[in-house]
């Protein structure tokens, strides 16, 4: 899986660049609009201790801005579950605020948190957190009739119980999401560098267009795309884990 | 029966005239549309007073005077004018002198053909409470706000080397367009475009009771060039006549844009395309641009300082910006 998303990866960047180079020598471009290959190599040599820290940084406000967002996702989608006022409420809110764009929030989050860490987490977790709360509300929300029914009637059924009901039964779907928004923290999290922070690959890219150096920002590209892909692979291998290990004891209970 | 003949032939003198006339129109169209030649024109930045000659030149038709229709585009940050001279998107543009040395570096063909501001806006706004900076080593001590990877970074590089001092010796700190940080004290000399957003914050200050001053490095030497007319090497050799008519419809509406004369005419196009700011904003940011476009009468706008080329080529090679000289002066066009 892991490996797989790697060499995935290198295939589209690879094929990405080659499209690039041919436009550059089918119109002879100049290396300011496009660099070479040698260029590319050149400033790799010279950004890549720097971009892979930064990368890295990125990474790990991307990890906590995940682990926040997942929280507050289900958070969330457990207590908007219901068809209550509350639950309806909660929803509402929620939808209001991915509504806004970050760009227009940004300034009151650097008014009110600096342009520091707590920013980009911030932000990370927001863009990141609602894709997930839908995937939450989607599957708390539908009842498992066939389960539930049974505690229900025996007059068992508890709110964890019935949490715990649908996110068993559910459990490929939350896990792909769960993976499949690691890329969104990451995006969210560059967003937020590059709109106002002084660290990660975010600042880097932001720095690099200032001084129109396409060949800097591939670099940056290269990084994020292979960290993510390992992040992302390690996620899913991990869920696989998780379901394998939730499918045996499935059979256990069964048997 | 006479008075309806005689209605019918003039019906048919009438019809006979509107085809003549017709057919002339059509006929001629062409080759009107053939004399005027059709040019994008790319700017740096945003509509506002800071490009009110080239907003200018378009509205009062000094473009349409030497037959050219040229589309004026908006600048920004993402979009650079060299890169579309290039990639055939626009004719002209405007750059800095930095985008225009550090693309020379990396074999692009570009050619500057005037020179828009003779005093770069890049200067830094500080508190009047604060004690003056009247000479690079009063620095000292000071939090300084820079742009990094921008040229007010550069031009900062230097102006601290010239003055002796180490950036230990002074708080170097990123900033952004978000102004809080200078507002909450926190950055204490702050870098902005004198004419637009140091006019902005001057007023919002005054407003608040406190007085600004400004830290201009081209007072200490620094002479780092600002926004240029930019064509490529290729216009220039295949099409000299469109790029002398280009200029002089663009430098002629920027002098009549300068001119005190003008000012309402002037800050009346502007508005047209400025909506973000109001007209106390504008006349008072059209009033610093003249200071900085024709800062004195004897200079014609659009003038080439070749030194001050010269030396922003020197320091971005001291600065490690660029990796060799470009020898800016063989791709500066003069008059």
């Amino acid at each position: 899986m892991l490996f797989r998303r790697i060499y995935q990866f290198l295939i589209v960047y690879c094929v990405g660049i080659l499209f690039l180079l041919m436009i550059k020598y089918a119109f002879s471009l100049s290396n300011y609009v496009i660099p070479g290959i040698g260029g590319i190599i050149e400033i790799a040599g010279q950004v890549a201790p720097t971009y892979i820290y930064d990368v890295f940084n990125t990474l790990s406000v991307t990890i906590l801005g995940q682990l926040i967002s997942i929280i507050m996702a289900f958070t969330v989608g457990i207590a908007g579950r219901k068809s209550s006022w509350i639950g309806s409420f909660i929803k509402v809110t929620a939808y209001n605020i991915q509504a806004y764009p970050i760009v227009a929030l940004a300034p009151i989050i650097f008014i009110l948190l600096g342009d520091g860490f707590l920013s980009r987490l911030l932000i990370a977790s927001m863009i990141c957190y609602f894709p997930l709360l839908l995937s939450v509300l989607g599957v708390m929300a539908a009842p498992v009739r066939d389960i539930e029914h049974f505690y229900i009637v025996t007059g068992r059924m508890r709110w964890q119980l019935e949490v715990k009901i649908r996110a068993f039964e559910n459990l490929s779907k939350l896990v792909t999401v769960i993976a499949g928004s690691a890329t969104l923290a990451m995006a969210g999290t560059i967003v937020a560098e590059f709109i106002a922070a002084d660290a990660g690959i975010g600042y880097g890219i932001r720095i690099a267009l200032y001084q129109s150096d396409l060949a800097k920002i591939f670099v940056a590209l290269f990084l994020i795309g292979i960290v993510i892909s390992i992040y992302q692979g390690m996620l899913e291998t991990i869920g696989e884990n998780i379901k394998s290990k939730w499918s045996i004891s499935k059979g256990d209970m069964l048997l | 029966m006479t008075h309806l003949k005689t209605g019918i032939y003039k019906i048919k003198q009438i019809f006979l005239a509107i085809v003549f006339f017709g057919v002339i129109i059509a006929v001629g169209q062409p080759f009107c549309a053939a004399k005027e030649v059709k040019l994008d024109y790319r700017l740096k930045w945003l509509f506002n007073t800071s490009v009110a000659g080239d907003i200018y030149a378009d509205a009062k038709g000094f473009f349409a005077a030497k037959e050219l229709k040229v589309n004026v585009k908006e600048g920004s940050p993402e979009k650079n004018a060299i890169k579309e001279l290039e990639l055939g998107y626009a004719d002209f543009g405007v750059a800095s002198a930095d985008q225009v040395i550090r693309a020379l570096s990396k074999g692009a063909k570009v050619v500057v053909i005037a020179q828009l501001f003779q005093v770069n806006p890049m200067q830094w706004i500080y508190r009047a409470d604060k004690p003056e900076i009247k000479v690079p080593a009063d620095l000292k001590g000071r939090n300084i706000g820079v742009t990094f990877g921008g040229n007010d970074e550069t031009i900062m590089n230097t102006l601290l080397a010239r003055a002796g001092l180490l950036k230990s010796e002074v708080k170097i700190t990123g900033v952004r367009f978000d102004f809080t940080p200078f507002f909450k004290r926190k950055v204490e000399v702050w870098p902005v475009y004198r004419n637009s957003q140091g006019v902005i914050l001057k007023t919002r200050l005054a407003k608040e009771g406190e007085d600004v001053l400004f830290f201009n490095p081209a007072d200490f030497g620094i002479k780092f060039v600002a926004n240029s007319v930019v064509t490529s090497q290729s216009m220039v050799e295949k099409n000299p006549d469109i790029v002398a008519r280009f200029l002089t419809a663009l430098l002629g509406a920027w002098e009549a844009a300068m001119a005190p004369e003008n000012e309402a005419v002037c800050l009346e196009v502007v508005k047209r395309l400025d909506k973000g700011n109001s007209d106390e904003i504008r006349q008072k940011q059209l009033v610093v641009t003249r200071t900085l476009i024709k800062p004195a009468d004897n200079i014609r706008i659009g003038t080439i300082d070749v030194d001050a080329w010269k030396q922003t080529e020197a320091i971005m090679l001291k600065e490690k910006q660029i990796k060799k000289a470009v020898f800016i002066e063989k791709h500066l066009i003069l008059p």
